[in-house]
Order: C-alpha cells, then sequence, then structure tokens
C-alpha cells in the first residue's frame, strides 16, 4: 500500500507568473448580510466554548459531593447566569437551524451505489432526531421520566 | 506545524460535525432544564437533586452522555472561532491560533474523561 503524499506536493517551488492581482475582499464585506449570518454561524463557536467548558464544571461539581453541587446550583440562579443562558439557548438554536438547513445540501449526489434520501425528508429526519433528543433528555433532567 | 494540520483535518473535522450535530442537540436540552427551567422555578431543583443527578450521571449512558456534553461542543467551538479568525486575520497568523485552539478543546476533552471517570 502506498504511503500518503504530502499535501503540497504539487505545489511549484515558487509561485508562477500572473498578471492577476491579488485577490481582495470588498471595503466593508462583513456588512453584507449574507456574511453577517455567515460571521454570526462562526461567532456561536465562542458560545459552544463556554457551554462545554461551563458542562465541564457542573460534571465537576457534581463529583466533587453534595456541598459543590448545592453551590453550583446557587451559582446558576443568579440572574446574569440565566441571562448568559438565554443567549446561548438562543444560539445554540440559530446554529440547529441554520446546520439542519444546510446539511441535505451538503451531501453527495451518490455515495457508492446508494443515493442520500430527498432533501426534505433528510431535513424532517433532522428536525425529528433534534426534538426527540432534546425532548427525551430534557423529560430525563426534569425528572419526567427515570 | 501546517502540515500536521492538514493530515489532523480529517479527525477535526468528524468532531466539529459531532459537535454541531449532537452537541447541538444535547445542549438544547441541558441549558433549557439545567441552566433555565430549574434556576427560574419551571421545574423542581429536586429534579437533579444530588443523589438523583449522582445517579444518572454516574450510570453508564449518562458518562458518555456527560462526555459528549462536553467534548463536542468543545471541538465545535474551537474549529468555528480558528474559522472566525481566519476570515478577519488571515491565514498568517492561523499558524498560531489553530494548534492553540485544538489544544484547549484537547484539553478539555481530556479534562472531560477524567471528570466523568470520578463520578
Amino acid at each position: 500500500m502506498s504511503r500518503a503524499v504530502h499535501p503540497h506536493s504539487m505545489t511549484p517551488s515558487r509561485p508562477g507568473r500572473t498578471r492577476a492581482a491579488p485577490p481582495q475582499a470588498p471595503t466593508g464585506w462583513y456588512a453584507q448580510p449574507r456574511m453577517l449570518r455567515y460571521l454570526l454561524f462562526d461567532a456561536t463557536g465562542i458560545v459552544y466554548l463556554l457551554c462545554g467548558f461551563g458542562a465541564l464544571r457542573a460534571v465537576w461539581m457534581l463529583g466533587s459531593g453534595p456541598s459543590a453541587w448545592a453551590a453550583f446550583q446557587q451559582e446558576y440562579a443568579r440572574t446574569p447566569l440565566i441571562l448568559l443562558h438565554v443567549v446561548c439557548l438562543a444560539a445554540v438554536i440559530f446554529v440547529g437551524v441554520r446546520f439542519f438547513r444546510l446539511f441535505p445540501k451538503a451531501q453527495p449526489a451518490k455515495i457508492g451505489p446508494a443515493k442520500p434520501p430527498p432533501r426534505p425528508i433528510l431535513h424532517a429526519g433532522l428536525y425529528a432526531a433534534w426534538i426527540a433528543v432534546s425532548g427525551g433528555l430534557s423529560l430525563i433532567l426534569a425528572g419526567g421520566i427515570f | 506545524m501546517r502540515h500536521l494540520l492538514l493530515r489532523l483535518e480529517p479527525v477535526v473535522w468528524l468532531l466539529f460535525g459531532q459537535g454541531i450535530m449532537i452537541g447541538t442537540m444535547l445542549l438544547t436540552a441541558y441549558l433549557a432544564v439545567v441552566g433555565l427551567a430549574i434556576p427560574l422555578g419551571i421545574v423542581s431543583p429536586d429534579a437533579l437533586a444530588y443523589d438523583r443527578a449522582l445517579r444518572l450521571g454516574s450510570s453508564l449512558i449518562g458518562r458518555v452522555v456527560l462526555f459528549a456534553l462536553i467534548a463536542l461542543p468543545l471541538w465545535k467551538g474551537a474549529h468555528h472561532v480558528r474559522s472566525l479568525s481566519i476570515d478577519f486575520g488571515g491565514l498568517s497568523r492561523d499558524i498560531v491560533v489553530a494548534p492553540l485552539l485544538y489544544s484547549l478543546a484537547l484539553l478539555g476533552s481530556l479534562l472531560a474523561l477524567v471528570a466523568v471517570v470520578r463520578l
């Protein structure tokens, strides 16, 4: 079996001559509505980092004993943290709606002999999975089941 | 370093994609219930009283779900913040930003592993 090639192995040793100017972004590119939505989607990365480390802290406190867990729950009841969680939830829903809309469009036409399901079915399936997973987990966390 | 980043790209993209898909599904419930419903009194705090929370979290499925809840959003976050940095700063500083962000996600994932094991 041959080994993987270096990704830049075909790159010429020096850039070729060109009369074209180097590409430049137009002024104010970030203020275009489509770009703004795209950048907002990227910026949710900051929210996800916060949520990931926030959840890590929650699990760590749970593992630290009842008094640490009680202190953690009291901390979560503070207004600034509630407001932060509202913003985080809005960002997470924005990511879900945007990603689940884009996902069917990003599928290849064929994977070997198999074709992906039609876009509306894939879209509906993703929403069904989102509702099922979130709903089920919410019920468990809220004490509805188990 | 750039070569290593390119070689790791499929792994990072896998974790990033799962961070968006599974991370979003899990975070929706976590933020809605733990972050809002319980603190606002919509759901009784007894639902996540210490004993019940520990029982749920320390089961095998509970540990897997908690690990995914922590680690996957970190990879989604790291990759998207990297993308944001490229959009505004160009590729020149990516050689520093990308390893920094992925190291942060890796560190968080390792800590998540420790956190769920010690439950």
